[in-house]
């Protein structure tokens, strides 16, 4: 089933090309947001089922935060992209029920398949392996 | 030369000993904390991180070698420089005791008011400078948490440009060709994301290196859609150093790429084996083997493909192998397992 998706992202190349991979895969991008105000304007406007979120963002902003603000007031949850996922980084998201990890450089399989099992943790109706 | 004066902690019982000390230290210029039992000195020590506690050995609670060992076991009072004190009349294994405890210089009273200044300088010297090198260290892991990031940052910038060009090509052959280099620079910069947050910065675990280039291999080919064909991976896990864990990367990445193209068996489903394991003394043999047709003839496989093969075979110190037998066509590079140098931290 196709999921909605937001992308928080400040590099607008590694975004467009995340954008292509989900798309790809027949998921739906809702919006490209580069730090946490835009990110809570893109899911104001309209709730994406999950974020992916790059952990180091705009202007020294963080995607912890955002992942914070998007799981405290609309309980959306976030797969985390970070070219440095350390044990800190990691304990940090730990409380927003993290849909999973994926370090830079990725692989674009590896992305397909952190968004696959989210869609299965994320969107009603998809619980239970369904291909 | 106008400084805040240095913190020092006074541990003693004994209020005269005691007083006797402080006003030691305070006409040395010193600013003095004071505490009459281990507990208090340990809370003082943890909350006011004076750079040197005195202790004298004999306290009512617990004793000085006790108070000593708990503040140099606590990360956040290791830095603290101790200064074990105690009367004529002790041991020699107590000294021992004490030092072994991790105190950092012991004094026998009746001390000398100069000695007891100059020794609390040389200690609070030495902590002064330990914190320095605390500090140049911890630049330099900053900075070279930065320098990673930058390296991975711009590696994953490549392969999202290269990507993004690939879809510009209408012509399928030219489709191709840039799929095969986007594939070849993915293999080179994925191990970068396996590196730094290791254990082993030096060396790299081939099982999950290799796992995730087969998945992405087999996403790029479009075989997860197949049902005609799967990749199997056998790969013991193992360590190699960096530069022969990319060069392997590299051969499996041209192997599989050949055999997606032309592993198409008479009948059933393409099989096709990623196996990575030791080899008799001190050897290791990559084979990449399908269950097809093997190609037909040296042009099928030459090409920028072949020659890499051979270069990295030989930057492996290894060899090529080719084995065909009736509906398996099997090629495997034979190389030395290089004990890395490990890198070990430190500290």
């Amino acid at each position: 089933m196709a999921a909605t998706v937001l992308i928080v992202e400040d590099q607008m190349l590694i975004a467009w090309h995340l954008s292509d991979l989900i798309e790809g895969a027949g998921h739906r991008v809702l919006a490209i947001a580069r730090d946490p105000a835009e990110a809570m304007e893109a899911a104001a406007k309209q709730r994406p089922d999950f974020a992916l979120m790059d952990i180091r963002l705009h202007g020294g902003t963080s995607g912890v935060e955002a992942a914070r603000m998007l799981f405290e007031c609309w309980g959306v949850r976030s797969i985390y992209l970070s070219a440095n996922l350390d044990a800190a980084t990691r304990a940090q998201t730990e409380p927003l029920q993290p849909l999973g990890y994926v370090g830079k450089p990725f692989l674009p399989a590896e992305v397909l398949a952190a968004v696959e099992r989210a869609v299965m943790k994320t969107v009603p109706g998809e619980k239970s392996g369904g291909n | 030369m106008t400084q805040t004066p240095e913190t020092i902690l006074n541990v003693n019982d004994n209020e005269a000993a005691r007083y006797a000390t402080t006003r030691i230290l305070h006409r040395a210029g010193f600013k003095v904390l004071e505490a009459g039992t281990g507990g208090e000195a340990l809370q003082i020590a943890r909350e006011d991180l004076p750079p040197l506690v005195i202790v004298d050995i004999n306290l009512p609670d617990i004793s000085g070698v006790e108070v000593c060992r708990r503040i140099k076991t606590d990360p956040s009072t290791a830095s603290t420089m101790v200064l074990q004190m105690s009367a004529t009349n002790i041991a020699v294994t107590d000294r021992v005791n004490s030092l072994a405890a991790g105190a950092d210089s012991f004094l026998v009273e009746p001390v000398e008011p100069e000695e007891l200044e100059a020794v609390s300088r040389a200690l609070l010297r030495l902590h002064r400078s330990e914190a320095a090198l605390r500090r140049t260290l911890a630049e330099r892991d900053l900075l070279l948490k930065e320098v990673n990031h930058r390296v991975k940052n711009s590696l994953q910038l490549v392969l999202s440009m290269l990507s993004l060009q690939g879809h510009g090509f209408k012509d399928a052959e030219t489709r191709a060709l840039f799929t095969k280099a986007i594939s070849r620079v993915t293999a080179i910069a994925a191990i970068h994301e396996r590196l730094y947050q290791d254990q082993d910065p030096l060396t790299v675990e081939m099982h999950t290196y290799l796992t995730g280039l087969c998945a992405e291999l087999v996403r790029a080919s479009g075989l997860e859609d197949n049902a005609q064909a799967t990749l199997q991976i056998e790969v013991e896990e193992m360590r190699l150093p960096t530069e022969h864990g990319v060069a392997v990367a590299l051969v499996v990445n041209e192997l599989v790429m050949n055999a997606l193209k032309h592993a198409q068996p008479a009948s059933g489903a393409a099989v096709i084996t990623v196996r990575l394991v030791r080899h008799g003394a001190g050897q290791v043999r990559l084979t990449v083997s399908d269950n097809g047709a093997a190609p037909e003839s040296a042009s099928e496989v030459a090409g920028l493909g072949t020659q890499l093969i051979k270069m990295l075979a030989r930057q492996l110190n290894g060899t090529v192998g080719i084995e065909r037998a009736a509906g398996t066509y099997a090629v495997h590079v034979t190389f030395p397992l290089q004990s890395a140098v490990s890198w070990r931290p430190p500290y």
